[in-house]
């Protein structure tokens, strides 16, 4: 057993803390709430961000160098995340195209399309969001009725895809569609395509947030190449399982370090109003410290499983749900313990300074629900790892 | 990095596991818990002293494994629900290592052995778990003052009393020693009521004293905790083979997706437990500026989630469930012992807190 981090480890860490301190302007919560920015030049300060972070190699560093990479480790990948995290820097607009669309390719894409498409993923010129969620098609993902019919060297797609992350600023769009209506796992092919074109209309949807950061798609005859196919015709569903299984693995120390800088801030402000003495404030706080704990634990653990040469295994399932409802608690007793205050819109003078909470408060609604339910995970638990028999 | 126990560490958890699946398997334990006026098997105690067991947590020099074996144990030991004071003689047996006196000496070389029951008394109220400062007096040589909740105080041998002089040996028979038998819901663990006016020997007093009882106080949480996680794994071990057999409309009911999600919240209890009573144990051993910290959160973790798992464990056995026949109240029963007692999860949260500079 060892569950502490080697001095090469260690030394990497100091390297992105040393970067982020010279490189990091601002906190992205302090962009956020800027009344100078936009939705849409708060998308371009990501832009730039990205491109910083890829000059700087911290962009795929698991893929091998003649991809962008660095073969980096699991570990050194979790260490980024998680300082990228502590240090409250902005997600990376293209973070679907690098942490899915481009394993996929690199596992199971061709020479010209890695060559085509990667370069630009990385350095930001191209954005991708994920066409895979359907408006009946939720988490019974398979049954997606989004079909592609040949023409020539094309595809036409047909259809709706939605909860398109990122949507109404993506370039290109990873699509899973049906080439066979009858076969429900093998009748799905992976495609790519642009989204500017006749036949594909992306909308915004208007979350409870206020915001409109993800999108709605129209397919009606929209056109994908033959070549951008991702593995062969009939694969998709294989292909999508390759990349699903990299959703969550490197985010395993990020969210605790997100969460702890949140914990941070209530403090901070319960100490303000005078409540960080009281009994029962105390205890509600102490038992969101411990939990983050123990799921910073569990990441170490998984993370060490990891290391050890095994494969993340329905085990991520157990941290989704540990997360995305823990999320919820937390906001739960923050705006609780914090009063109105915590309500008011960050844009507001008297705004809390670190957390916005009111934001916080109602996007972790979304996380029990994206990226397959909080029941659809303990579905997966009870079957995948308990066992229990499907009735 | 690495979760798995190294090989020697490994090793001693599946003979530890063996030893007690034969000697002490929970069929045998629940027949000794309702039949032996102890409560507890004597004959074992001394067959673990024979095996090094009870002084696994001194240093590797004393003869010890350290904080990873001591866990691996406890785990193992949860399991079973085995009854007795082992986690008390083990803390005991720290104190005595920590001291030079004579007394001291022999009662280590006993209490090793598993021969003599040697407890700390420290509790003095009814209505907290976590130890307060003591009233107990020690002067002139002799101990005054009442003790509650000390395990086992029936059979103990000796007693390390806390006292305001500091820590006090007191033997038997000594003059003046009262013990009252103190029946709580848990059947695996006996306490008693203490009343002292008996001669003593101080073990440590002043800022040695601090540091034992701070020492007890870490150890004790990370036992405790260890416990608890043997418990919650192997109530829901009963409870998963239990949804299994039974049958309900023509399927067995592990098949019923309200079982399933129930279940699944069960695992994320015990796999989290896992995670931070060996992460505990780890910093214990190997990150000394981590341990007080990562043990609070173990305990404070392991004691909700506990009594969590072993509560639903008894509705999902249903009616059964709450029968003395079936197993799920002897996990729960003790489960509730053990996050009372050891510092108390309110303590732990505290101690947390404090921790993090909060």
């Amino acid at each position: 057993m060892d569950l502490s981090f080697t001095p090469e480890q260690e030394k990497f860490r100091a390297e992105v803390r040393a970067w982020l301190a010279e490189n990091l302007a601002r906190p992205w919560s302090d962009e956020a709430r800027d009344p100078r920015h936009d939705a849409n030049s708060l998308v371009e300060l990501r832009r730039a961000w990205q491109k910083k972070m890829h000059a700087a190699g911290y962009l795929g560093m698991g893929w091998a160098p003649e991809w962008g990479g660095r073969g980096a480790t699991a570990v050194e990948e979790a260490i980024l995340q998680e300082e990228l995290s502590r240090a409250d820097a902005p997600q990376v607009p293209n973070f679907l195209g690098i942490s899915l669309l481009g394993p996929a390719l690199i596992h199971h894409g061709s020479e010209e399309q890695r060559r085509r498409f990667i370069p630009k993923m990385l350095d930001a010129s191209e954005i991708w969001c994920q066409g895979f969620s359907e408006p009946g098609s939720g988490s019974d993902l398979a049954s997606l009725r989004t079909r592609a019919e040949p023409d020539g060297e094309h595809f036409r797609i047909y259809g709706q895809k939605v909860w398109t992350t990122f949507g109404p600023w993506a370039d290109w769009i990873f699509v899973l569609a049906r080439t066979d209506l009858s076969d429900r796992y093998g009748g799905i092919t992976f495609f790519l395509m642009p989204i500017a074109q006749k036949g594909v209309e992306m909308r915004g949807i208007r979350q409870i947030t206020g915001e409109s950061e993800f999108g709605e798609v129209f397919f009606d005859g929209g056109l994908a190449r033959r070549e951008h196919i991702v593995g062969k015709i009939g694969e998709g569903w294989k292909v999508a399982m390759t990349l699903l299984g990299y959703e969550r693995g490197g985010s395993t120390l990020a969210y605790p370090a997100e969460y702890d800088r949140f914990l941070g801030g209530l403090t901070a402000g319960l100490k303000e109003n005078g409540l960080l003495d009281r009994a029962d404030v105390r205890e509600k706080l102490g038992r969101l410290v411990v939990e983050n704990e123990v799921m910073r634990g569990n990441g170490m653990r998984n993370l060490a499983n990891i290391a050890s040469g095994n494969a993340p295994g329905p085990e991520s399932s157990m941290e989704k749900i540990f997360w995305s409802e823990y999320a919820k608690r937390l906001t739960d007793t923050a705006l609780d313990l914090l009063g109105p205050q915590a309500q008011l819109q960050d844009t507001h003078a008297s705004a809390r300074p670190d957390v916005n909470w009111a934001y916080e408060f109602l996007w972790t609604r979304a996380g029990t629900i994206y990226s397959g339910s909080s029941e659809i995970q303990r579905n997966i638990v009870a079957k995948r790892v308990l066992r229990m028999p499907t009735k | 990095m690495q979760f798995a126990l190294d090989e020697d560490r490994a090793l001693l958890a599946r003979s530890t596991r063996e030893l007690l699946e034969k000697e002490a398997s929970l069929a045998t334990n629940r027949q000794i818990m309702e039949s032996e006026p102890a409560g507890y098997s004597r004959a074992l105690f001394k067959q673990l002293g024979e095996l090094g067991y009870p002084s696994l947590l001194l240093t590797e020099e004393q003869g010890g494994l350290g904080a990873v074996a001591f866990a691996a144990v406890l785990h193992e030991m949860g399991r079973v629900a085995l009854p007795g004071p082992f986690l008390d003689v083990a803390l005991a047996i720290k104190v005595l290592a920590g001291s030079a006196s004579a007394a001291a000496k022999k009662w280590l070389a006993r209490a090793s052995a598993g021969e003599a029951i040697v407890v700390l008394a420290r509790n003095e109220t009814l209505t907290s778990g976590d130890v307060g400062a003591p009233t107990t007096s020690f002067s002139s040589g002799t101990v005054r003052g009442v003790k509650r909740f000390v395990p086992s105080g029936l059979q103990a041998d000796a007693l390390i009393v806390e006292t305001i002089g500091g820590l006090v040996l007191v033997e038997k028979p000594a003059a003046g020693w009262n013990a009252k038998p103190m029946p709580t819901i848990d059947h695996a663990q006996r306490f008693a009521e203490l009343t002292l006016d008996s001669p003593g020997a101080l073990l440590c007093e002043g800022q040695a004293a601090c540091k034992a009882i701070g020492e007890i106080d870490l150890l004790g949480a990370l036992g405790a905790s260890a416990l608890l996680l043997g418990l919650m794994e192997r109530a829901l071990e009963i409870t998963l083979a239990y949804t299994m057999e039974r049958q309900a409309f023509g399927a067995p009911i592990a098949g019923f997706q309200a079982l399933q999600h129930r279940a699944a919240d069960m695992l994320l209890q015990t796999e989290s437990a896992r995670a931070s009573v060996y992460r505990a144990a780890f910093a214990a051993e190997h990150q000394p500026e981590q341990a007080a910290y990562l043990i609070a959160v173990a305990k404070a973790w392991a004691g909700p989630a506990a009594r969590l798992v072993c509560g639903e464990a008894i509705q999902m056995h249903g009616g059964v469930g709450f029968t003395w026949e079936y197993d799920p109240h002897v996990y729960l029963k003790r489960v509730k012992t053990l996050e009372q007692f050891y510092g108390s999860t309110r303590a732990q949260l505290e101690r947390a807190l404090q921790a993090r500079g909060w």
